[in-house]
């Protein structure tokens, strides 16, 4: 317990300035009775403080100091926008602080996902938000290029007249058909612009047959008809009230309908009918009342007798509804498509370049006229006219070609008879398929190749051989049915049969179903014969077994004698010695089943047998020569060599050791590259995440010394 | 603190300007003697406060308990104070020898010159002991009170003014004897 002695200075300065409880006063006053030195420092500490507080009554500050402290924080810190306070408030609160971690975690997640190649998930979502505003815009765009198109680019008076001009020298005929055409577009696309340009084409037969007139794009003549229309009684007005009246109107910007299309009608009927021939007159009759014709008529005669067959006919567009209708009394109506194909676009194409070809077909004339004395520009250009011309021709063949097909709509009708499915006959047809096993392979193959007869035809052979020597064949031959058995017969006694397969096929001819009058035949057999080498046969029964004998290739050597003798044969061999003297011979041997026995006996004079597994194949359901197939027998003959191997001993271990001590070594390397390069991409942000703790530890920290 | 204080310290943290010139009008005094007892220039103290309260304004979000603002504003002007008085420590040894010898000579009165004793005298004191010397004798504070607006533990004041004190005693012995 230190006394007041010892805090002398703190009870002091505590005392002058009226801090002492009253139990700390009255233990001083007793002790500064008591110790002179103590009294003495506490007169002093009387005069300091009286010191300090006359050196610090002038400096209080003045009356006002307050309110400019008050006036210079408003001017240095002025109130800030509602959004950066409520930003900062934000920050602060705990529930943005966790939220900000979870994106940043969420963050890392999502890099780590990318730099491991996983797929992200956004494709979609921006797809389908793409996908639409660029349609709207394309029918926008289509939109005001058909009102610009119609509004600005729209020729003065004169030219529309002349147009009016060609348009009264055109075919009345094909008007009338256009005009046919722009009723069932009509009816088609539901435009009021072509129901106006129809009603302007009835009314005035000097319509304009617009699309010769100007090589225009596809958008164009619609607006271009409806311009036409509007314009007939009003032949004066002027280009720029033209443009006034049909820029804006609706019936302009809102039609795509076209007045004036090419279109290629085509239809095609299934009819199953009673008789053929009458139904090709009925249909003839119903042609000619529909301006129509025949174009082609084919028939066909099925194996029953029926009749089937395919009729074209061309009909005027106009009256194909009727005609089809028609049809439908000649006989069932089985199947029935009706499609329109739309030329135009093609069509008016063509006719702007053929417009072009002759244009420059002019060009070229005058040049020629000019008459240059150059004769390789002459022959240039006469060259050049020549391959325009020639373009010129295609051309206007093809405007003709789709005129033809506008103006006719074609009908095919195919006609099949009524019972069409009942067959005349059945064919009975044998397929068989044949493996050999064969002694010599070559050999047999050639057996079969002579049997070779008007009646016994061979269809493919081929023989193979392998760059491993193996040989192996395959026939195929067609008999006639009567030498069928015996052939097959004389074919299986060449070899061992594998496996024989006979396939019977009834087949109808002309129909399907059951018939009762009809008669059955035997049509060919095919046999397809393979054969293979003795050799690739599985064997009944496999043997293994081993011999340990001192002289191993002595052994082996007896081995083989005693397997000749038994009408055995070795099929692979093989002699090895280890490093610690052992010596193996392999030897692999095939013999009948019938010398199986014989040949086991003789082997124990090689020496003692060892691990005798006998391994055996059943096959309950064939039917084998058990006699003459295959036995295996694996030999292995082995001598026991030196019993203690050099891999043992200090040295041999010590080596080990090290060996197994790299290995590791090198594995535990492999191990820290796999780790940094799965840690290296995370490096950057767990750096970040360093950076940020520590200076918030470091704020915390300095605040806290504070 | 009541908790209307720290109700006031709340909301000043969480942006509201008006606790926060309530704060300003209540700590402006004792910051001013904080400073004007490191610094002993009543204008550089006046700048001292004013940057302490907007510097306060601007980070007041670092402040997570609103118990420790009084502290931590006063932190913030000491710190400002020691920065200018650092400043002003590197101009030149000789014209602070001249600024010296001009106040040294001349005719003072007695009173005077013991008051620029004590005004050296405490100018070799610690900064902090200094700020808590100006509390106590220009805002005649009581020890509780300093205590918590300089942001120091319970008692801690007493041993401070005391070494304060005693320190000062010891260099002014003989000016004090001569004023008995």
């Amino acid at each position: 317990m230190p006394t007041i002695h010892d805090q002398i200075d703190e009870v002091l300065a505590a005392a002058v300035h009226n801090e002492l409880t009253d139990d700390e006063r009255r233990a001083l006053h007793v002790h500064l009775v008591e110790c002179a030195e103590c009294r003495a420092l506490h007169k002093e500490e009387q005069l300091m403080n009286k010191a300090l507080g006359e050196i610090f009554t002038d400096e209080k500050p003045d009356f006002g100091f307050e309110k400019r402290m008050l006036y210079a924080f408003r001017r240095k810190a002025p109130p800030r926008a509602s959004v950066a306070v409520f930003l900062v408030n934000l920050m602060r609160s705990r529930v943005t602080q966790l939220a900000a971690a979870a994106i940043l975690l969420l963050a890392l997640f999502e890099m780590g996902r990318f730099l491991t190649g996983e797929e992200m998930s956004i494709p979609f979502f921006r797809e389908s938000r793409l996908a639409s505003p660029p349609m709207a815009m394309n029918g926008q765009a289509a939109a005001t290029d058909l009102v610009t198109s119609g509004g600005a680019s729209f020729f003065p008076d004169k030219q529309g007249d002349a147009f009016v001009e060609a348009g009264r020298k055109s075919d009345t005929e094909r008007d009338h058909n256009q005009a046919q055409e722009a009723v069932r577009s009509k009816s088609e696309l539901g435009s009021a612009a072509s129901v106006q340009a129809y009603r302007a084409k009835e009314g005035s037969p000097a319509t304009t047959d617009d699309k010769r007139g100007t090589p225009l794009t596809s958008g164009q003549p619609a607006a271009l008809l409806a311009r036409a229309s509007s314009n007939v009684p009003v032949t004066s007005a002027s280009a720029a009230t033209n443009a006034e009246e049909i820029g804006p109107s609706p019936s302009a910007s809102a039609q795509r309908g076209p007045a004036n299309r090419k279109l290629i009608r085509n239809a095609r009927v299934d009819l199953e009918v009673r008789n053929f021939e009458e139904a090709v007159q009925q249909i003839g009759g119903f042609a000619s009342e529909a301006r129509g014709y025949i174009a082609t008529s084919s028939s066909d005669k099925q194996e029953n007798g029926k009749l089937r067959g395919e009729v074209v006919v061309k009909v005027l567009p106009e009256n194909l509804d009727d005609f089809l209708e028609k049809l439908r009394g000649v006989g069932d109506l089985k199947n029935q498509i009706i499609g329109t194909d739309d030329v135009t676009k093609q069509y008016l194409d063509t006719d702007a370049r053929l417009k072009n070809a002759q244009a420059m077909e002019q060009r070229l004339l005058e040049v020629l006229k000019r008459k240059s004395d150059d004769i390789n520009d002459l022959l240039a250009v006469e060259k050049e006219l020549g391959r325009v011309r020639e373009q010129i021709e295609q051309m206007q063949g093809e405007l003709k070609f789709m005129d033809t097909q506008a103006q006719f709509a074609t009908v095919t009708i195919a006609l099949a008879e009524k019972d069409m499915d009942v067959p005349a006959g059945f064919l009975l047809k044998e397929r068989a398929q044949l493996a050999l096993y064969a002694q010599d392979v070559e050999k047999s193959y050639n057996q079969i190749k002579a049997l070779a007869s008007p009646k016994i035809q061979i269809t493919n052979a081929t023989l193979d051989r392998d760059n491993a020597g193996r040989v192996s064949a395959r026939i195929s031959m067609l008999i006639a049915p009567e030498e069928s058995d015996a052939v097959i017969a004389k074919v299986k006694a060449l070899g061992r049969v594998d496996k024989f397969q006979l396939q019977t096929e009834r087949v109808a001819r002309g129909g399907q179903g059951m018939s009762e009058d009809a008669k059955t035949e035997r049509d060919k057999v095919q046999l397809n014969v393979t054969i293979a080498r003795e050799e690739q046969e599985a064997p009944l029964q496999q043997t293994t077994l081993r011999v340990r004998a001192s002289s191993v290739s002595e052994r082996a050597k007896e081995l083989r004698n005693l397997a000749e003798k038994q009408n055995g044969r070795v099929r692979a061999s093989s002699f090895a010695r280890d490093p610690n003297g052992r010596e193996f011979a392999n030897v692999s041997l095939r013999v009948p089943m019938k010398n199986y026995g014989s040949l086991m006996q003789s082997l124990g004079a090689l020496g003692k047998l060892e691990n005798v597994s006998v391994h055996r194949e059943e096959r309950p359901d064939a039917q084998i020569d058990e006699a003459n197939a295959p036995a295996d027998i694996s030999i292995q003959v082995y001598s026991q060599g030196k019993i203690v191997p050099d891999n043992t001993g200090v040295i041999a271990t010590l080596r080990r050791t090290l060996a197994q001590g790299a290995a590791a070594l090198m594995w535990s390397v492999q191990l820290i590259g796999v780790a940094l390069a799965f840690l290296l991409p995370w490096l950057l942000p767990i750096a970040l995440i360093i950076w940020g703790a520590r200076l918030i530890s470091r704020a915390r920290a300095s605040k806290r010394a504070r | 603190m009541d908790s209307a204080d720290r109700d006031m310290f709340r909301a000043a943290i969480h942006g509201d300007r008006e606790a926060f010139e309530m704060i300003i009008r209540t700590m402006s005094r004792p910051l001013f003697a904080i400073a004007f007892g490191i610094l002993q220039n009543r204008e550089e103290a006046e700048d001292v406060v004013q940057d302490a309260f907007v510097k306060a304004w601007k980070s007041r979000w670092r402040v997570r308990e609103p118990e420790k603002l009084q502290g931590w504003i006063s932190t913030i002007a000491r710190h400002r104070a020691y920065d200018i008085l650092r400043r002003r420590r590197t101009v030149p040894l000789d014209e602070q020898l001249q600024e010296f010898a001009a106040a040294g000579n001349g005719s003072e009165s007695p009173d005077d010159e013991r008051h620029r004793q004590v005004r050296s005298a405490l100018a070799t004191l610690p900064e902090l002991y200094r700020s808590a010397v100006a509390l106590r004798y220009l805002q005649n504070m009581d020890y509780a009170t300093i205590e918590q607006t300089l942001g120091l533990s319970n008692g801690a004041l007493r041993g401070i003014l005391g070494r304060a004190l005693a320190s000062m005693r010891k260099r002014l012995k003989p000016a004090l004897a001569a004023m008995i």
